[in-house]
C-alpha cells in the first residue's frame, strides 16, 4: 500500500515536471527570442564610438568622464542609450572584430614559425572560444554570487570580449619586435583589468541602492577579477602550438 | 498522349515479313534527307505501327533487340530541337559571368549594376580555379576554401544585416555571390605567387595589395547593392578586409 502511494507520488511530481519542463522550454525559446531581438541593440555602433571605445579598452587611464551608462526612459521604463549615445554602453562589433583580428594574427604568428596549417588555425579558434567562455562564465558567476542575477548576458559576453582587443595589439607588436611581447601583455594586462573592474563596479551595483558599505566581499571579488585577467592573457597569447 | 514520330522507318532486312518500323535511335533532324522515304502525315499512318515515346508505353514490338531508348522524356519529345541549351538550363549565363568577372579587373571604377542579380556559377569557377592554383602550389585546399568561403560570407551577412538594423536587406545569396567574386584578386594573387618566393618581402607587400584590391571591390558593392550601407562603411570595410586578410593567409603560408 505505501509503495502503491509512493509511485502515485512520485508519477505525480512526474507530471509536474514534465508539465513545468516543457513551460520552461517555452520559457526558454521566449528568452532566446528577447535575445535576439535584443541583439540589434548592440549593434547600433559607428566610426566615433569604436575609435573611443578602443580608446578606453586600451588606455582606460585616460578616460576622463565617468563609468556609468547613461539611460533614458523608453516607454515608461528605464533603459540604457544604445552604444552610438554612450561610450560606457556594451556592444558587439568591437568583440567580434577583436576575436576574428586575433585568430588572424595568431595565423600569421603560426605561418612566420613554419607552423601554420588549417587545423591549427582552428585549434586557435577554439582556444579563443574557450577563453571568452570562461572569461564570461568567471564574471557572470561572480555577479551571481553578488547577488545580481538580472545582469544580461549579451553584456557580460561583450565585456568578456573586450580582452580580444589588447591580445590582438599584443600580437601585432610582437609580431613587429619579438621582445615587446611581454612588456605590452602586461601593460594590457593592467588596461583590462583596470577596465573591467571599473565595467563590473558598475553593473554589479546596478541593482544595489545601498553603495555606503562596500564590504570586503566586493573588494575581494575585484582583485580577483583583476588578477584572473593575467593567467588568461598569458594563455591565450601563448602561440607556441 | 502519342505522338507520332517521323522518322524513316528502319526495314529490317531479316524474315519478318512486316517491315517493323523501328525508330530505335533518336534522330536529331527529322528532315527526310533520304528522297525516297516520305515521312507519312500522322492521319494516314496505317500499316507502319510507330513508336510512341510516353512515359510508361510499353514497347510494342519485341522484336528488335536494339537498347531501348530511356523513355524519359516527359512529353516534350517532339520538341527536342526547341529545348535550352544545356548552359541556359543550368542558370549558367557566361556572357554575364564574364562581364562581372572584367567589372572587378578594374580596381579603380566599380559598376554595381552588372552585380544586381547575384550567381553562385561565377564564384565556383573562382573557387576551383583557387584550389587549383594551390594545388600546383603543392597544398590541397578545396575543401578548407569551400568551408572557409561559407563561414566567411556568413559572417559577412551577419555583421551587415546587423549592422544595417531593421533596412538591411542583404540576403545570404547575394552575400555569397558577392563574396566568390571579389575573390579574383585572391584568384590572381595564389597565381602569382607561384613564380615568386615565400619567405621575402614582396610576398607580404603583394599580399597587401591584393587584399586591398579585394576589400574596396567588396565594400563597394557590398553598400551599394544593400541598403543602408552608406554610414556604416568604414566597420563593413574592416570586416571584408579581414575576409580577405584570411584567404591570404591561405596562399602565403
Amino acid at each position: 500500500m505505501q509503495s502503491m502511494m509512493q509511485d502515485l507520488g512520485s508519477s505525480k511530481v512526474a507530471w509536474r515536471h514534465m508539465r513545468r519542463g516543457s513551460w520552461g522550454q517555452v520559457q526558454s525559446l521566449c528568452k532566446i527570442s528577447s535575445y535576439f531581438s535584443n541583439l540589434q541593440y548592440y549593434f547600433q555602433v559607428n566610426n566615433k564610438y569604436v575609435r573611443s571605445k578602443l580608446k578606453l579598452i586600451l588606455l582606460p587611464f585616460l578616460h576622463r568622464g565617468h563609468w556609468t551608462r547613461m539611460s533614458e526612459p523608453v516607454g515608461g521604463r528605464l533603459s540604457y542609450k544604445p552604444p552610438i549615445d554612450d561610450i560606457n554602453a556594451p556592444d558587439l562589433y568591437v568583440p567580434f572584430m577583436a576575436f576574428v583580428t586575433y585568430i588572424i594574427l595568431s595565423g600569421f604568428t603560426f605561418g612566420l614559425l613554419g607552423k601554420f596549417s588549417p587545423e591549427a588555425l582552428s585549434l586557435q579558434f577554439t582556444r579563443g572560444l574557450a577563453g571568452w567562455f570562461l572569461q564570461v562564465m568567471m564574471l557572470k558567476g561572480l555577479s551571481y554570487s553578488l547577488g545580481n542575477k538580472d545582469a544580461p548576458i549579451l553584456d557580460i559576453v561583450a565585456y568578456g570580449g573586450y580582452a580580444f582587443a589588447g591580445l590582438s595589439v599584443a600580437i601585432l607588436t610582437k609580431l613587429v619586435w619579438n621582445y615587446s611581447y611581454y612588456f605590452i601583455l602586461l601593460w594590457l594586462c593592467f588596461c583590462m583589468s583596470v577596465f573591467l573592474v571599473n565595467t563590473m563596479k558598475r553593473v554589479l551595483f546596478a541593482e544595489m541602492r545601498v553603495y555606503s558599505n562596500h564590504s570586503n566581499r566586493h573588494h575581494y571579488i575585484f582583485i580577483f577579477i583583476a588578477i584572473a585577467q593575467f593567467p588568461l592573457f598569458f594563455w591565450l597569447g601563448h602561440l607556441k602550438a | 498522349m502519342a505522338k507520332e514520330f517521323n522518322v524513316p522507318p528502319v526495314v529490317f532486312p531479316t524474315s519478318s515479313s512486316t517491315p517493323a518500323a523501328v525508330p530505335h535511335q533518336r534522330r536529331a533532324t527529322p528532315a527526310p534527307s533520304a528522297p525516297p522515304f516520305q515521312p507519312p502525315r500522322p492521319a494516314t499512318s496505317t500499316a507502319l505501327p510507330f513508336m510512341s515515346f510516353d512515359i510508361g508505353a510499353a514497347p510494342a514490338p519485341s522484336s528488335f533487340s536494339a537498347p531501348s531508348f530511356p523513355s524519359a522524356a516527359s512529353g516534350s519529345f517532339s520538341s527536342f530541337d526547341e529545348e535550352p541549351p544545356l548552359l541556359e538550363e543550368l542558370g549558367i549565363n557566361t556572357r554575364q559571368i564574364w562581364l562581372k568577372t572584367t567589372s572587378i579587373l578594374n580596381p579603380i571604377r566599380v559598376n554595381p549594376n552588372i552585380h544586381e542579380d547575384a550567381d553562385l556559377s561565377g564564384p565556383f569557377i573562382f573557387l576551383m580555379a583557387f584550389g587549383l592554383f594551390q594545388l600546383l602550389a603543392g597544398k590541397f585546399h578545396f575543401g578548407i576554401i569551400l568551408g572557409w568561403v561559407t563561414v566567411a560570407s556568413l559572417f559577412l551577412y551577419v555583421v551587415f544585416n546587423m549592422l544595417a538594423g531593421r533596412n538591411g536587406n542583404l540576403d545570404l545569396y547575394r552575400c555569397l555571390s558577392l563574396v566568390g567574386y571579389c575573390m579574383l584578386p585572391m584568384v590572381i594573387f595564389s597565381a602569382v605567387s607561384l613564380f615568386v618566393p615565400h619567405d621575402g618581402v614582396v610576398i607580404f607587400a603583394m599580399a597587401a595589395v591584393f587584399v586591398l584590391w579585394s576589400t574596396r571591390i567588396c565594400t563597394r558593392l557590398l553598400v551599394e547593392l544593400a541598403s543602408c550601407g552608406e554610414e556604416h562603411r568604414g566597420l563593413i570595410a574592416y570586416a571584408c578586409w579581414l575576409v580577405y586578410l584570411l584567404f591570404s593567409l591561405l596562399v602565403i603560408f
